[in-house]
């Protein structure tokens, strides 16, 4: 027996949350839902007429569940879950499978004489001489095993074999993303095809094959190279590490050593664990009408059993105790101090606000600058890695860019200062209500595309809950200056703020 | 207990009770998509100008843009160009500049000038609530941006070695080893001494008077000229009046002649390498493409997308990522000109100690491409990819639609190219793909840019 729930989330939310009703209006999304037996979630926004759909599934898991050691793990398995299934890929899969049997009897034999090998405690914190043995000759001999097996995979294998049938088929926007707290995978595709999306994407979610692993986990090492050649990653990395210290959010995608350490075992464990039914969200915008979705979703999801709830992260940050400072010295960089409080996610009742928040004290702020003889650019952002409006649980961020590095102590200073005098004094409400029509403006470019709209409302699935998208967005035209004045009351204090300056080499140590 | 664990690790397909036709098998419907007609939204003013106006209700709010065939080399005066884009940005003439960004800022409003080759944009996003003010402002900003000595002096400034806008912090950091940087050092090398390659100079600017940017703008800001595109939470028929108010008066005067310019002659292949103190190397290789007749457009894009047409599966992908991990990308790019050589590169980037294997990967896919005919499966994809894919999304809401017919009226000077484009791809074939590789892609004459670690590609 199916559990049909249809909800249209302005309907459910009247009376609950008090709501300006003209804006209301401007914010209601029509979001059908219907949730299976199995857990899996359906959430649709018919429109009639639209020759095409867009399609996304989202997993409730990312880089907030991988273990230290193991950095950049979840986003090495989306790139894995490309790599096909026996049905996908193959031209003969039962000669592949006796490989793959092979390649992991290898693996763990190869785990276990590196776990002989390892020295890391005595090592650790030798960074001038750094004597770890990375290699033996049995490793040497198991890892040559596993590329000669891996060679014979590969003349078993059509490459790319989801994205081709995609393409095929008239699919655009093929892409995939993993951040902290999700990992999703996208198409827009004709509506009347609707049917191939749920058939690779079932077929990907139960049964990946990991291929060609070495060869991919390279590409990982790409994309970070790609990120280190950015003058400002190894600094925003040790500004995020400063701020927080528990949460799995403060930690990028991988250090140099996690990429090695990937294995075929650990990946598997984690996509056994999280992709399961009733941790995924099926989002389509377009062409559909629920009613005629839930049949065909049935037909390819409907056979996977409700399997036990995975683990949430469960780290959390202490209480913050003192204010932390970090010295950055940078040739390339351009000279900025930038002060951080952390800030709650998406949920409470607190982030909507810190949205206005932002917007309205980034030129209010630059105008400060100005007052000072201060000449530098200031950003407002709550930006953490990869994420910039919304997010996990992090922090906000006043980034102050100089033109004179001997003006840091005068940026910083201004910037404090005036966020003293705003718990007490709050903004102008005309500043206020720009700042909300600028949010609203930006909800609107991002709804016109379904695209982003689609992705809005899956990764508010993903953080706390679909539903929780249009009181956000209510909550943000609600709030006043008297808002913004408790926040900063409440969370810009001292033992909340960690501070980076950025100076020149050279400067004095 | 590990035995189990392996069983599981390996595959846990339960195929008894799953769906896996294979895709080809599915019996996945034709497509029944048909293009708009573009006269649903045409509107045909008496001096000549063509608007498309789309609506397009899912949020309030409307795109105003407009399209001229006028770019950096259309100048008869160089500095011309980047003058009037200075101008453009700033705003209306008669308008304090400061007032002109406050209004923008109370609009929330987006507003961008894009100045090409060949071709400008000029685009305002406002709510739509703002509708009423931004029409006329639009108009104004078109018809009479703020040229003056301030827009020359802005243009010159940038003219000047280290002037170019490297916008974002760390910019010119990042820059330095980007493939941004690679493909600029490339049309450098292609277009040294063509007029697609020389750009204004400081000492230009200081020959150019306001008289000779204003000049350039009456000739060719001319309603014979110009499309426009609106699109948004519109009613159709208040914009067309609108459009008839704030542009009907614009006097008519023929579009100035399109000169083509003259083709690159023809280098050796050779190497250029551009030396980046980076964690990776930068690869950008490729040679002219000449304006494309209407009959090889088809099967040349067919072809590029077997070959390399994005990030994606190609024949490039799978030689180099797929296969080996060596990029995170391979990609083709046909880049056309509307009056003159455009280019036709290959792109791709890595760690530098298998960037020559990268190089070499991906010349042979070219030589493969060049000599042997494509398969029936790789024709059924890119078909596919580019018909119900690529094509349809050009026409997915107002906003593309409008904008879309705008740029094609433009260049073209209809729709025919459009109207043809699902059947012209159908009916390409293995050998035209063939021909086409033969016609488009010339080995011999690759100019090579390395950006990144000196490292000999050709030796």
């Amino acid at each position: 027996m199916q559990r049909i729930r249809i909800a249209v989330v302005g309907i459910i939310f009247l009376g609950i949350i008090s709501v300006n009703l003209a804006n209301a209006a401007e914010f209601e999304l029509p979001i059908k839902e219907h949730v299976f037996d199995n857990g899996l979630r359906l959430l649709v926004i018919e429109r009639p007429g639209e020759s095409r759909v867009v399609s996304k599934i989202f997993t409730d898991m990312g880089a907030l569940n991988e273990t230290p050691g193991q950095y950049g793990a979840a986003h090495f398995l989306e790139h894995l879950m490309f790599k096909g299934t026996p049905t996908l890929g193959s031209r003969d899969w039962q000669r592949e499978e006796e490989l793959h049997e092979q390649i992991q009897i290898a693996e763990d034999a190869l785990e276990e004489e590196r776990n002989r090998a390892r020295n890391d405690i005595r090592e650790r914190g030798v960074f001038h001489d750094y004597q770890h043995a990375s290699t033996t000759p049995r490793i040497e001999e198991l890892q040559g095993l596993i590329d000669s097996l891996n060679q014979q995979v590969l003349e078993l294998n059509d490459e790319g074999p989801m994205k081709r049938w995609y393409q095929a088929y008239g699919g655009t926007r093929l892409t995939a993303t993993t951040e902290q707290e999700y990992m999703k995978f996208d198409l827009d595709l004709p509506a009347d095809r609707v049917e191939l999306f749920l058939r690779v994407e079932a077929d990907r979610m139960e049964n990946s094959v990991f291929r060609n692993f070495d060869a991919e986990r390279m590409i990982l090492v790409e994309q970070r190279l790609g990120d280190l050649n950015r003058p400002d990653t190894e600094y925003r990395e040790a500004m995020n590490s400063l701020v927080g210290r528990a949460s799995m959010v403060y930690v990028p995608e991988g250090y140099a050593n996690d990429f090695n350490q990937y294995t075929r075992r650990y990946e598997r464990e984690l996509y056994e664990t999280y992709f399961v039914p009733n941790n995924t969200t099926l989002i389509f915008i377009g062409g559909v009408t629920l009613e005629d979705m839930i049949p065909k979703v049935d037909k390819y999801f409907g056979h996977m059993e409700r399997r036990p709830e995975p683990a949430r992260y469960q780290g959390r940050e202490p209480l913050p105790s003192a204010e932390k400072q970090l010295t950055w010295r940078s040739s390339t960089m351009s000279p900025r101090v930038e002060i951080r409080y952390q800030i709650p996610g998406v949920g409470h009742p607190d982030r909507p606000v810190f949205d206005v928040l932002a917007e309205a004290l980034q030129p209010h702020l630059q105008a400060v600058l100005a007052a000072n003889d201060v000449a530098g650019t200031i950003s407002v952002n709550t930006r953490v890695v990869h994420t910039e409006r919304f997010g996990v649980p992090a922090s906000i961020n006043f980034e102050v860019l100089v033109s004179d590095p001997s003006s840091l102590d005068a940026a910083e200073g201004a910037v404090l200062t005036e966020l003293k005098r705003l718990a007490s004094t709050p903004l102008a409400e005309a500043d206020v209500a720009l700042a909300r029509k600028k949010l609203r403006t930006e909800w609107y470019r991002t709804a016109a595309d379904p695209n982003a709209l689609a992705f809005q409302i899956g990764h508010f699935e993903v953080m706390d809950s679909w539903q929780t998208l249009q009181p956000y967005l209510e909550a943000r035209e609600q709030a006043s200056g008297e808002d913004i004045a408790r926040l900063v009351d409440s969370y810009f204090v001292a033992k909340n703020r960690s501070v980076g300056v950025v100076t020149p080499e050279g400067a004095s140590e | 207990m590990k035995r189990l664990g392996l069983l599981l690790l390996i595959t846990s397909v339960s195929a008894s009770a799953q769906e896996i036709t294979h895709p080809t098998r599915m019996n996945l419907p034709a497509s029944e998509f048909s293009r708009p007609d573009p006269t649903d939204y045409q509107l045909v003013l008496e001096n000549g100008l063509v608007a498309y106006i789309a609506e397009a209700h899912q949020v309030p709010l409307v795109t105003l843009s407009a399209f001229i065939a006028a770019g950096a080399v259309s100048d008869e005066k160089q500095g011309s160009a980047e003058t009037l884009a200075e101008a453009l940005r700033r705003g209306p003439t008669g308008d304090d500049a400061g007032e002109f960004q406050k209004t923008l800022n109370y609009m929330t409003a987006e507003f961008s000038v894009s100045m090409h080759d060949e071709w400008t944009e000029v685009t305002l996003n406002v709510p739509l609530e703002d509708l009423d003010a931004a029409l006329p402002l639009f108009a104004k900003i078109i018809r009479g941006p703020a040229i003056d000595n301030d827009a020359l002096e802005r243009a010159k400034l940038k003219a000047a070695p280290g002037g170019k806008d490297l916008s974002g912090e760390s910019g010119p950091a990042l820059y330095e080893g980007s493939l941004a940087a690679a493909v600029d050092r490339f049309h450098e090398v292609l277009f040294k001494d063509h007029p697609y390659g020389v750009g204004p100079t400081v000492r230009d600017f200081d020959d150019l008077e306001v008289s000779d940017v204003r000049k350039f703008h009456a000739t060719r800001f001319v309603p014979a000229n110009m499309t426009l595109a609106i699109a948004g939470d519109i009613d159709a028929e208040d914009i067309q009046s609108a459009i008839v108010d704030l542009f009907d008066d614009m006097r008519f005067s023929d579009a100035p002649a399109r000169v083509l310019a003259p083709d690159i002659g023809h280098s050796p292949l050779t190497q250029h390498t551009f030396p980046a103190e980076k964690l990776q190397s930068w690869l950008v290789f490729g040679h002219e493409l000449p304006v494309t007749p209407l009959e090889d457009q088809a099967a040349l894009e067919v072809m590029n997308y077997i070959l390399a047409g994005g990030h994606l599966y190609t024949r490039m992908t799978v030689e180099t990522r797929y296969r080996y991990g060596y990029t995170n990308d391979a990609s083709g790019f046909l880049e056309d000109r509307w009056f003159g050589p455009g280019t036709y590169t290959f792109r791709s980037y890595s760690r530098h100690d298998v960037i020559r294997n990268i190089y070499e990967n991906m010349v042979e896919e070219i030589d493969r491409i060049r000599a042997n005919e494509v398969t029936d499966e790789e024709l059924f994809v890119a078909k596919g990819a580019l018909t119900d894919g690529s094509f349809q999304i050009r026409y997915l809401d107002g906003y593309t639609i409008a904008r879309n017919f705008a740029m094609e009226r433009l260049r073209f000077g209809d729709h025919s190219r459009s109207a043809t484009y699902v059947d012209r791809v159908r009916a390409v074939s293995a050998d035209d793909v063939l021909e086409a590789a033969k016609k488009y892609l010339h080995p011999d004459r690759m100019q090579v840019v390395l950006v990144g670690k000196e490292i000999d590609l050709l030796d």
